[in-house]
């Protein structure tokens, strides 16, 4: 027992020795990395500061060699040479020098775009509203009284796919009016080439497709809060499509410019054709614009075209018997056709065309569509058995609407105008609807960008809906990369 | 539906084949320029074998210039573009290059001709963060505002030429000495007559004139705008008007693309003179040239230097 304690004692006794030998080497390990990274941390310091030093007076060499070559290229003539001129080099020198002070300066460039591959940038869209109808006098999803949507939560990403073409993406998140979720969707993903001859571009993919003016046109880069109802009903929105477009610059002087598309459905909110087992080339939707532009003098211009859409074969879009026609008979669209003409004149001074500027949009359409009345609903899906019951015919309706916007801009933050809507239902042209919307634009910056917007509802008789007012405030601004497109002229 | 398309097709290879871009070489050279200055080196240099359309007139801001459809055409047929390049142009100008669809002057290929090549640029900004304004990424774009670097525009518009109508190499060369040699002779003569200059402060409506004042000796102060492309705020108005004030700065730059109204009470406070100065040919009467700007710029400034 007592070896067994003098044992135990000589082994705790060695192991606090031990333990207070490691700790003193612990102590002294730590205390030697202190010390070298002191130590680094100096020699670090040293070597930015030289190293910046080094840069500096190199920068300063660079500076003076180019204020040096800036006066001895070009061989000055003998008739007078600038004061400044002096640097006695020959001429093979200075090339010599001159190559190497661009290859330096040139280093220094480098093309954005491909800084971030690809560019990206971030849009978002807030609508503060207050509406004096409920969503069952309005049509909308969105609520009546007070509210505040988030409309636009948009990512765009653009980049070279390759040295033959360019790619895009529009991702955009909106604000579900029952839930509040934001569902991220793809609005538009696209590739573009224009290595084709004979001044073609094809377009292909998802895209917002060519159709008159406003209907390509992103909401927020709208000159109003809301799209035109004309383009909401007869398009449903913005003219997107999953298909191809190939646009043509007409190879004459002046400016004439052809896109023709195809596509899977068309319009953002637009039922697309039930697939079925098999689908004809008929049961694609196919649409096109003609454009051309003409300067009235050097600050007035006119640009015009014509759009057409048609969908020869349309297959219960909407679902059988889901529209009614004159009267609330049931029927199903079998035919869609839309044309359109646009119009915009344009006062863009020269001289101060950031600070002053006048438009004036038009758009009409003429929706045209083919339908399968159903008067007793034999043919509506709910029934035990549907069938044909003899009493169906086909007939089209014809229907108009337009809509007419001026905006003035007095200010470079500063703009205003007014938009009319007219519109008659493409389903029934005896239910009209009009609008008419004061809006007033403050541009903070081109990158953010407040609207107060006015807009009051009527309808006839026949739509059996009452008047809605509202009032909108509309607060839109964009982080990181954005581009000024051709289509957003 | 068949046949529709097949016509269609046809008429736009009709149309192609008759009106089609003619072989880039069979007349004169065609060449589409972004802004005034870069055209009258153009046309000094090209001489007659040369078409020039400049896409601005002269009264245009710089980054302002419309996008207008017909300059379309004319640039989907132009064997040369000819740009500023420091994004000068990044408003208008690569909207238009796409939808002109001529790759002869897409970025790049040698048609696409970057004027600012071998420009040492100032104000290279640390960040291009939108807080600090509408920034140039590469450096502040106005060179053509100082006489030495134009002259290497001239130099770039002539060795483009020659890369690519080899032709006329000596044609080329002999009008860009010609042309040097002038502007050689007016750099000395506008340096001497810029001597007042030397030292004088002055304040402008855009940052246009940092070239400008390094190479005659001026003392930039200030801008009216808060940032490059934001619009002044009151504050911003009168803190300029009281350092200005204080520091005795006798000289308010208007370009006439920017209103009157806030350089006028500007100059007003703080009892400067207020000078409308173009930024490129034609931006004010009798400067169609680069040279006739120059002079009016310098005779100008030196007119409104106070007397001491």
């Amino acid at each position: 027992m007592k070896r067994f304690l003098g044992w135990s004692s000589a082994l705790c006794l060695a192991a606090v020795t031990l333990s207070a030998q490691e700790t003193n080497q612990l102590q002294r390990l730590e205390l030697r990395l202190q010390q070298m990274q002191d130590s680094f941390e100096l020699q670090q310091r040293a070597m930015r500061e030289d190293f910046e030093r080094r840069v500096r007076e190199q920068q300063a060499q660079i500076d003076a060699l180019k204020q040096q070559l800036e006066t001895a290229t070009n061989a000055p003539t003998p008739v007078a040479q600038p004061p400044t001129a002096a640097a006695p080099a020959t001429p093979e020198q200075v090339n010599q020098l001159n190559d190497k002070v661009n290859q330096v300066v040139e280093a220094q460039k480098k093309v954005l775009e491909s800084e971030f591959n690809p560019s990206i940038g971030f849009v978002g869209e807030s609508v503060f509203s207050y509406r004096s109808q409920g969503p069952d006098q309005t049509g909308s999803d969105r609520p009546g009284g007070f509210d505040v949507y988030q409309r636009s939560m948009e990512l765009d990403v653009a980049g070279s796919v390759d040295p033959f073409a360019r790619g895009y993406v529009v991702a955009n998140a909106s604000a579900d009016a029952a839930t509040g979720e934001a569902t991220l969707g793809i609005e538009e993903a696209a590739l573009e080439t224009d290595s084709l001859p004979g001044n073609l571009t094809l377009k292909a993919g998802r895209f917002f497709g060519e159709f008159g003016r406003l209907g390509y046109i992103h909401e927020h880069e709208l000159p109003f809060v809301n799209r035109p109802l004309v383009l909401d009903q007869y398009l449903g929105g913005e003219t997107r499509t999953d298909g191809a477009q190939v646009n043509w610059l007409v190879p004459v002087p002046h400016y004439v410019s052809l896109t023709l598309g195809l596509g899977n459905g068309f319009g953002g909110d637009s039922p697309l054709n039930d697939p079925g087992a098999y689908r004809a080339l008929s049961g694609l939707n196919y649409f096109g614009r003609l454009s051309t532009f003409f300067n009235l003098t050097p600050d007035w211009n006119v640009e015009t075209g014509i759009s057409g859409l048609i969908n020869p074969d349309t297959q219960d879009r909407g679902g059988v018997d889901g529209l009614t026609g004159p009267g609330g008979v049931p029927m199903t669209e079998k035919e869609r056709r839309v044309a359109g003409l646009d119009v915009k004149l344009n006062w863009v001074p020269l001289q101060n065309n950031q600070f002053r500027s006048f438009t004036w949009g038009n758009e009409v359409l003429y929706s045209d569509s083919r339908y399968q009345f159903d008067p007793d609903g034999t043919l509506n899906p709910a029934n035990p058995s549907p069938g044909f019951s003899g009493d169906e015919y086909m007939q089209g309706i014809g229907a108009v609407g337009l809509y007419s916007y001026a905006t003035y801009k007095w200010h470079r933050q500063w703009s205003g105008g007014f938009v009319f809507d007219w519109v008659q239902s493409a389903s029934d042209n005896h239910d009209q609807t009009f609008a008419c919307s004061p809006y007033l634009t403050w541009a903070i910056s081109h990158w953010n960008q407040l609207r107060l917007q006015y807009t009051h509802t009527d309808h006839n008789a026949a739509s059996g809906l009452p008047p809605d007012d509202a009032i909108y405030l509309q607060w839109a601004w964009i982080i990181g990369s954005h581009a000024h497109g051709w289509q957003q002229r | 539906m068949t046949s529709t398309l097949l016509r269609i097709v046809t008429v736009m290879a009709a149309l192609t084949a008759l009106f089609g871009s003619a072989p880039a070489h069979a007349a004169k050279i065609r060449i589409v320029i972004t802004l005034t200055d870069l055209a009258d080196f153009a046309r000094e240099v090209g001489g007659d074998h040369v078409d020039v359309f400049c896409l601005a007139t002269g009264i245009e801001d710089t980054h302002g210039v419309p996008m207008k459809p017909s300059f379309v055409p004319r640039m989907n047929r132009a064997d040369l573009l000819v740009l500023v390049g420091l994004e000068c142009e990044h408003s208008f100008l690569p909207a238009l290059i796409e939808a002109s669809k001529n790759s002869r002057i897409e970025y790049g290929h040698p048609g696409y001709v970057d004027c600012s090549a071998g420009v040492s640029p100032v104000e290279v900004p640390l960040s291009t963060g939108h807080s600090q304004g509408d920034v140039h990424p590469y450096g502040n774009p106005h060179y053509m505002l100082d006489p030495l670097r134009a002259r290497i525009a001239v130099t770039n518009i002539c060795n483009a030429l020659v890369a690519s109508f080899p032709q006329y190499q000596a044609d080329f060369t002999r009008n860009r000495d010609v042309y040097l040699a002038r502007l050689n002779a007016k750099i000395v003569e506008w340096e001497a007559a810029a001597k007042p200059l030397k030292g004088v402060k002055f304040v402008s409506y855009h940052l246009h004139w940092p070239y400008f004042a390094e190479r005659f000796g001026l003392d930039y102060f200030g801008t009216i705008e808060l940032k490059p492309g934001i619009d002044p705020t009151p504050h911003h108005i009168a803190e300029l008007i009281a350092d200005m004030k204080a520091q005795r700065v006798p000289i308010v730059i208007r370009e006439p693309q920017f209103p009157e109204k806030v350089p006028k009470l500007i100059a007003q406070q703080t009892g400067a003179s207020l000078v409308k100065l173009p930024i490129m040919p034609g931006g004010v009467p009798r400067t169609e040239t680069y040279i006739k700007e120059m002079d009016y710029i310098i005779h100008t400034l030196v007119a409104a230097v106070p007397a001491k």
